[in-house]
């Protein structure tokens, strides 16, 4: 992807995607409800594919939250959190396959670690997803955008 | 049930404690030695230089740059738009604009601000 074509974004959307996230796999895992990780497979697809404005809870923040909020403190790049976004589709939907296959310790688990690193993302900043993308584009000399 | 709830206890708690583990570590990366000297041709022999990253999206840089010159006006105060010289941002870890490093006279690093809300708070110290 080209960096003139990137867009710096407000950080606080991803970061509320995250916690969404979050919060949608731990009541699932508590209560067994297993169409929750296809379901965030598909929401998270969603934004990691086309953009900020086709993930639904991206546009709930965009749309609902950050109007009531004040500006950002800084911008950031919108590539380091859409491929951790990515990676994220691929783990639950290898949780999701491990469901079908009758393997619901594995998928839970897998689950949980996408959830575990989704809330250090969304409580702390520290998104490991977008550290990769990061590490890659240094070694690459891959301009940022913000 | 009573193991998933423990599972998602354990979870919530890490979260919880995650932000203060992270502030700590931060502290730690932030000492001086974790930087390489700034360059010798943007430090120009002063005495106190504040190199701060910028992008040309970054709307609070501009303020944050006049901020600097006004609070420390016997320090030279130089411009990088990160996106003009990747290197020398990724070489100081620049993640975000506006982000705000004070070199002494050797190019060392002594502080070192990510956001205006830092520059703010540190003019206002």
């Amino acid at each position: 992807m080209a960096a003139a074509a990137a867009q710096p974004i407000d950080p606080r959307g991803p970061r509320f995607n995250q916690a969404a996230l979050v919060a949608g796999l731990l009541i699932g895992f508590l209560f067994d409800f297993r169409p929750v990780v296809p379901a965030y497979a598909v929401v998270l697809l969603l934004g990691a594919a086309f953009g900020p404005r086709y993930g639904p809870f991206l546009r709930l923040y965009a749309a609902v939250i950050k109007p009531r909020l004040a500006p950002p403190r800084a911008l950031e790049d919108p590539r380091p959190p859409r491929f951790a976004a990515a990676v994220g589709v691929a783990v639950l939907a290898a949780a999701s396959l491990a469901f079908v296959a009758g393997a619901p310790g594995v998928a839970w688990a897998l689950a949980l670690v996408v959830a575990a690193l989704a809330g250090l993302a969304a409580a702390t900043g520290l998104c490991v997803g977008c550290e990769m993308w990061l590490f890659y584009a240094r070694r690459r000399g891959v301009r940022l955008v913000a | 049930m009573a193991a998933r709830l423990l599972v998602v206890a354990g979870l919530l708690a890490l979260f919880a404690l995650a932000p203060a583990l992270r502030r700590r570590g931060r502290r730690r990366l932030a000492a001086p030695a974790a930087h390489p000297p700034v360059p010798a041709t943007l430090i120009a022999g002063a005495e106190r230089t504040w190199v701060l990253f910028t992008t040309p999206w970054c709307a609070s840089c501009v303020p944050v740059e006049e901020q600097l010159r006004a609070a420390d006006p016997s320090a030279r105060v130089v411009t990088v738009d990160a996106t003009r010289d990747p290197a020398l941002a990724g070489a100081f870890s620049v993640r975000s604009a506006p982000t705000a490093l004070l070199a002494d006279r050797d190019g060392q690093v002594r502080a070192r601000l990510v956001g205006a809300e830092a520059v703010s708070r540190y003019v206002q110290a």
